[in-house]
């Protein structure tokens, strides 16, 4: 039976009504009605559903979800402000990291979890960051720009 | 080669129309779609490869709480349907299930959970039928039938042998003598595997009824207007009485172009009268949904001396598992790679076994010819003491040449591909021990298929762009460059609509590298008519006429006076109360010339002596594209065919069990696509002479990235350490193996064939 | 699909009690990484789950030279792999962790967790067997110390007793002079499951021959296995080429694979002396020095030397 979960997303106080054997990702998806997090195997193989946890980035598809009280959780839908879009969202954007889009939202979880504890970054450092997240479009190569522009960025406007 | 035309809108960089969408997560995947009153639908698979449905017990799944629809196959109309050329399949069984996977029956609950609880529920008794799993024992006589009614289908042609579904065949000039005159003859037996197409998005639909009683079904598909097609075949009810809307695609790659699963949720929301949510797990697209299968091909050339190659014949085996999908067409399309052979026989067989069914992967079949041809012309190349890239060369087809089809080879960038990539990775070179490099030469041309497309001018002088085609890897932002290149406006001032079938003309699919080059033949094609009927309509308000006008920046204007004219929104508004009023431009087309598309690719690797295993060190391409309609987008694509290819060469491998014919790895954990960390940096070279056709030039790009890989690394391994492998992958297993001598060919009995046709 | 109940203990004694209260039918778990992959495959089917994310204090990584290392049952495999004692001190443990599955995984799975779901292809357990880890049990009746060795019983089994919980690994402080290194077969760089894994770890006299050598192997039998006769052929030994070969050979002949996707039987065996030989001579060539950790990482998942 659903009980009652209070979860901190982006960070507002979300009060939700929760089965228990659900994970964090159908959490997020199915009561939360944040969908931008995405199932892409459940088993934690492809990292598309990555979100961040008190800033670490984790496969929110393996995670309890009535587990994750008292954490920090932060979704892709947590990045962009009314000012516009994060660093590691604008390079996305300019240097074509994304094609179908699906491994997106993962992907620059990853990135900004990441680059939150490593603001300069080796491309191979990048390379074992994102070593989570399959991408079946792009090849990597321009997500791998994408992030190495953020870093410089982020760096420089620091 | 660079052309000299000068572009205000193309051969420059764009970020997507939809990269803030997807970057923000707000892009809506069918998954994402939650419709109130909504129910999970749930599938249950046949745990039998071949056997009789002798009943199915849905008592007690109907029976719990919380559940609202059970149906089997005998729920559907009683319709075969085709997902390839023959009809040979129904979309749930009603009587025999022919792979371990293969849906019997659908549930509708409330939730997830639930309707999964229901199929765990259902009963169903087999009776096992005798079956076949390995397609060349298929086509033996005293095989198991897969199809024992196979001569009944709609569709069936003539083919020779058992359990054949298809028999294509090409021919020309005198081959046997051919082969008496050459003095050399060379052949090869290769194997390729199973492959997944990979995408990151499993399949997932909505269906909805509306209070009309007309489907909505919100799909994640390359080709909206053939699921159309096909639910109104399977449910028998009229094509206008469906609306499919292409949610927004997570990867397809082929896999999505054609009806899947949306009927399950489809007939469950008609008889429930709520929307019915179905999405695979990662599971099910592994062994629901139809992968590439093996292929084995045999291949023989008889080459003169100084290389010229005068003769080849090639048998090719598709296996197609359980029912046809893509056919088998790349066989006889390829089977000659971009060389010109005067002499060929060339056949190719589509062989049904009792596993998953053949689907479609970013040209099916082609990857599979290119390992066997490019490896098969290094190993040529070995035999005659020539270099592997001056055999390619002296053998290369030319402008004028005939293709393998029949057509005119037309001017192209081939001989640049080549050139390109023998500069850039210094070939030949001499590297230390267990270092080689390897070359491949890729071929395809540039898809056709119905296109249609209309542009209307909004009242602010931008336009909307409307046509069928779902967005595949950024197309809708190559189709707005096109749009604005040829209205002379900039890409910000062309809006693409989001569409469905009721509101878009009809299109083919998107896939086969033919939405950029034949929808985007038809957007430039609408551009040019919307700029014709601005200048008509400026022509009747500045009182000139309309050869006087020239059309440039977003206006029209006199060319003899230029500051007399008026902007696109002036006569968008003032078009509103003309004669022809509103300003809308439209194209239709369905079949565009013979375009081929060539590239060269070159691998640098290393191999591990201790333990087989093969590093990617350097990977390079050069690609005739024509012209760069969008460069970002244009490298993106050829990065990541390229990456796939290295997956296809080293890592993936769609295993089947032997004797039932199930799906082994179905999973990302032991279905190994590359990872960042396993790959080179992309080194990519844009070769540009333009089509003759195409818009403003532009070739097909999407497909050649991932054909080369497999020979190009199979080729360098051999360069590296002397073994030559010819099964796919080059796994560490098999690479030591050959080292150590123990490397077995892969039998083949091509004589039997010969005979069979009555060559003797 | 079975469904089940969550339980959230605030205390190892509440764990305890839940545990006592719902037996078997119940599971525990620390990052249910694993737990939910087989959940979902129907693999396990508990009624509820006892759930230590909430159990205060057990997160730690210690290290001081007289008791070496303990890590808490809640410290994660990417905390194993950040710790700098962990890779100057522990260079083979380093490279399982950083071998392990990807970030995102690591930050919620633990070293405990995967100790007790005793996979032969576990990534971190080679390595803790070649630093010989000791595990602290708490159970109904009391507190225990179990050497990991005799931890695996079998595929996914181990010696815990019904309501038992692994709290504490213990690795004993490295003698002068070791060096070692976790190496994964594997075809990709991450995101796999290894089909064979083998941790070395030599410690060497001031002569130059070998006080002793511990190798670990792991997917090449029903659970992780230490290879005794390949370590006893070094001992007292120079660890020459000739040496290392012999005890590489050796350590093929002592693990029992089978033939699975990944992998055939008999590559396995031949993958276990490949692999053995080299974490061998590295260990030989790093011993008493430390290590960087940009080369561990380059070294435990090698797709190509």
């Amino acid at each position: 039976m659903k009980q009652p979960l209070t979860l901190n997303i982006n960070g507002e106080s979300r009060l939700l009504l929760v089965e228990p054997f659900y994970s964090l990702l159908d959490c997020l998806r199915d009561d939360a009605s944040l969908t931008g997090s995405k199932k892409g195997c459940d088993e934690g193989d492809c990292g598309a559903c990555t979100v961040l946890m008190d800033g670490k980035p984790v496969t929110s598809c393996l995670v309890l979800a009535h587990s994750a009280h008292g954490s920090e959780i932060t979704t892709i839908e947590g990045l962009a402000d009314v000012d516009g879009l994060s660093p590691v969202q604008r390079a996305f954007v300019e240097h074509g990291g994304l094609q179908c889009g699906f491994c997106i939202p993962g992907l620059i979880m990853s990135a900004t979890g990441f680059l939150q504890d490593n603001p300069d970054p080796t491309e191979e450092d990048v390379r074992f960051a994102i070593g989570g997240n399959l991408c079946r479009c792009t090849g990597y190569s321009r997500v791998i720009d994408a992030i190495m522009a953020a870093a410089a960025e982020m760096r420089a406007s620091a | 080669m660079t052309t000299t035309t000068q572009f205000k809108v193309l051969e420059q960089n764009h970020p997507r129309v939809d990269a803030y969408e997807k970057v923000t997560g707000r892009a809506t995947y069918a998954s994402d779609v939650y419709l109130p009153g909504m129910l999970a639908c749930k599938l249950l698979p046949s745990t039998r490869n071949h056997a009789r449905i002798v009943s199915i017990d849905t008592s007690a799944a109907a029976a719990l709480p919380g559940v609202r629809c059970v149906i089997t196959g005998t729920d559907f109309p009683d319709i075969r349907f085709g997902s390839g050329a023959l009809r040979d399949r129904y979309v749930m069984p009603r009587e025999v299930v022919n792979f371990v996977g293969e849906p019997v029956a659908a549930v509708a609950a409330d939730d997830e959970a639930t309707a999964q609880e229901a199929i765990d529920l259902i009963k169903v008794e087999y009776e096992d039928i005798p079956s076949v799993v390995n397609p060349l024992a298929a086509m033996g006589e005293g095989a198991a039938s897969v199809h024992p009614d196979l001569e009944s289908y709609e569709g069936y042609g003539f083919t020779l042998g058992h359990n054949v579904s298809t028999l294509l065949d090409a021919d020309r000039g005198d081959v046997e003598q051919a082969f008496r005159d050459a003095d050399v003859v060379v052949e090869d037996v290769y194997r390729s595997q199973g492959i997944n197409q990979g995408f990151l998005e499993p399949m997932a639909c909505v269906a909805d009824v509306e209070p009309s009683g007309r489907l909505v079904i919100y799909a994640s598909t390359q080709g909206p207007y053939q699921i159309r097609a096909g639910l109104a075949a399977v449910l028998e009810i009229p094509v206008s009485r469906i609306r499919v809307v292409p949610m927004e695609l997570g990867g397809g790659f082929g896999a999505k172009l054609r009806l899947a699963f949306e009927a399950f949720p489809a007939l469950l929301a008609m008889r429930t009268g709520r929307p019915v949510k179905l999405v695979n797990t990662r599971e099910e697209v592994f062994t629901m949904n139809g992968p590439r299968l093996p292929v084995t091909n045999y291949i023989r050339s008889g080459v003169m001396n100084d290389g010229t190659i005068v003769a080849r014949e090639a048998y090719t085996i598709f296996d197609v598992g359980a029912y046809l999908g893509a056919g088998p067409n790349s066989g006889i399309g390829h089977g000659i790679g971009a060389y010109r052979i005067p002499n060929f026989r060339l056949r190719s067989y589509g062989v049904y076994t009792n596993k998953i069914y053949v689907g479609s992967y970013r040209a099916s079949g082609v990857a599979d010819m290119t390992f066997a041809v490019e490896s098969h012309m290094d190993h040529i190349a070995h035999q005659i003491g020539m270099d592997a890239y001056d055999l390619r060369l002296h053998n290369a087809l030319r402008e004028g040449d005939v293709s393998v089809s029949g057509a005119v080879v037309p001017s192209n960038g081939l001989i640049e591909t080549l050139e390109a990539i023998k500069e850039k990775i210094d070939w030949p070179r001499q590297l230390e021990d267990g270092h080689g490099l390897g070359l491949a030469l890729c071929e395809w041309r540039s898809g056709s298929g119905p296109s249609t497309a209309a542009i209307s001018v909004n009242d602010d002088g931008t336009v909307s762009l409307l046509t069928g085609s779902t967005d595949i890897s950024g197309s809708d932002t190559s189709l707005a460059a096109i749009a604005a290149e040829a209205l002379g406006i900039p890409m910000g001032s062309v809006v693409v609509a989001k569409r469905d079938t009721d509101m878009a003309p009809y299109t083919g699919q998107s896939g086969g590298s033919r939405v950029v080059y034949s929808q985007g033949t038809a957007v430039q094609r609408a551009a040019e008519e919307t700029v014709q009927k601005l200048i008509a309509l400026a022509a009747e308000r500045l009182g000139v006429p309309e050869d006087a006008l020239g059309c440039e920046d977003g206006r029209v204007y006199v060319m003899d006076n230029e500051p007399q004219g008026l902007t696109f929104a002036q006569l968008a508004a003032a078009s509103i109360t003309s004669r022809g009023g509103p300003i809308i431009g439209t194209a239709s087309l369905s079949s565009m010339p013979y375009t081929p598309v060539f590239a060269a690719q070159a691998a640098e690797v290393k191999v591990d002596r201790g333990t087989g295993q093969v590093k990617v060190l350097r990977y390079i391409q050069a690609q005739d594209v024509g012209v760069a309609i969008n460069p970002m987008a244009v490298e993106g694509q050829l990065d990541g065919g390229v990456v796939q290819g290295i997956g296809r060469a080293l890592t993936e491998d769609q295993q089947f069990d032997p004797d039932t014919g199930a799906v082994r790895n179905p999973s990302f954990a032991s279905y190994l696509m590359p990872l960042a960390i396993d790959l080179p940096e992309s080194e990519v070279v844009l070769i540009k002479v333009p089509a003759e056709d195409g818009p403003f030039g532009a070739r097909a790009v999407a497909e050649p990235p991932g054909f080369g890989p497999p020979a190009a690394i199979a080729n360098a391994v051999y360069d590296a350490v002397g073994v030559r492998v010819k099964q796919l992958p080059l796994s560490g297993e098999r690479v030591l193996a050959a080292l150590n001598g123990d490397y077995d060919d892969i039998p083949f009995d091509v004589e039997a064939l010969r005979l069979a046709e009555g060559i003797i | 699909m079975a469904r089940f109940d969550y339980l959230e203990p605030h205390s190892v004694d509440e764990a305890l009690q839940m545990l006592a209260e719902h037996g078997d039918k119940t599971r525990l778990v620390a990052g249910s990484t694993d737990f939910l992959v087989r959940w979902r495959t129907g693999v396990w089917r508990p009624e509820s789950v006892v759930c230590m994310q909430h159990v205060p204090g057990l997160d730690y990584i210690n290290w001081n030279p007289d008791d070496g290392l303990s890590i808490g049952a809640m410290a994660s495999v990417q905390d194993i792999e950040l710790n700098t004692e962990v890779r100057s001190r522990y260079p083979a443990l380093a490279a399982g962790a950083t071998s392990f599955a990807g970030v995102q995984v690591r930050n919620l799975a633990t070293v405990a967790g995967n100790i007790c779901n005793a996979s032969p292809a576990g990534d971190t357990l080679p390595a803790l067997l070649a630093y010989n880890a000791q595990c602290r049990i708490i159970g109904p009746s009391g507190e225990r110390s179990l050497p990991l060795d005799e931890l695996f019983v079998g595929p996914g089994r181990t010696a815990l007793a019904a309501g038992e919980i692994l709290t504490e690994i213990r690795l004993p402080p490295p003698a002068p002079n070791t060096g070692g290194l976790y190496i994964k077969h594997s075809p990709r760089g991450a995101m796999d499951i290894s089909a064979v894994g083998v941790a070395s770890v030599v410690s060497l006299n001031d002569d130059g021959t070998c006080a002793s050598a511990r190798i670990a192997l792991g997917s090449v039998a029903p659970t992780p296995l230490r290879a005794y006769g390949a370590e006893g052929r070094l001992v007292s030994q120079t660890p020459d080429a000739a040496n290392i070969a012999e005890a590489a050979r050796l350590a093929s002949q002592s693990c029992n694979p089978i033939a699975d996707v990944r992998s055939g039987a008999d590559y396995r065996r031949e993958m276990v002396r490949v692999l053995t030989e080299r974490t061998l001579q590295h260990g030989v060539a790093t011993a008493g020095d430390t290590p960087s950790f940009d080369d561990i990482r380059r070294l435990a998942v090698q797709t190509a030397w």
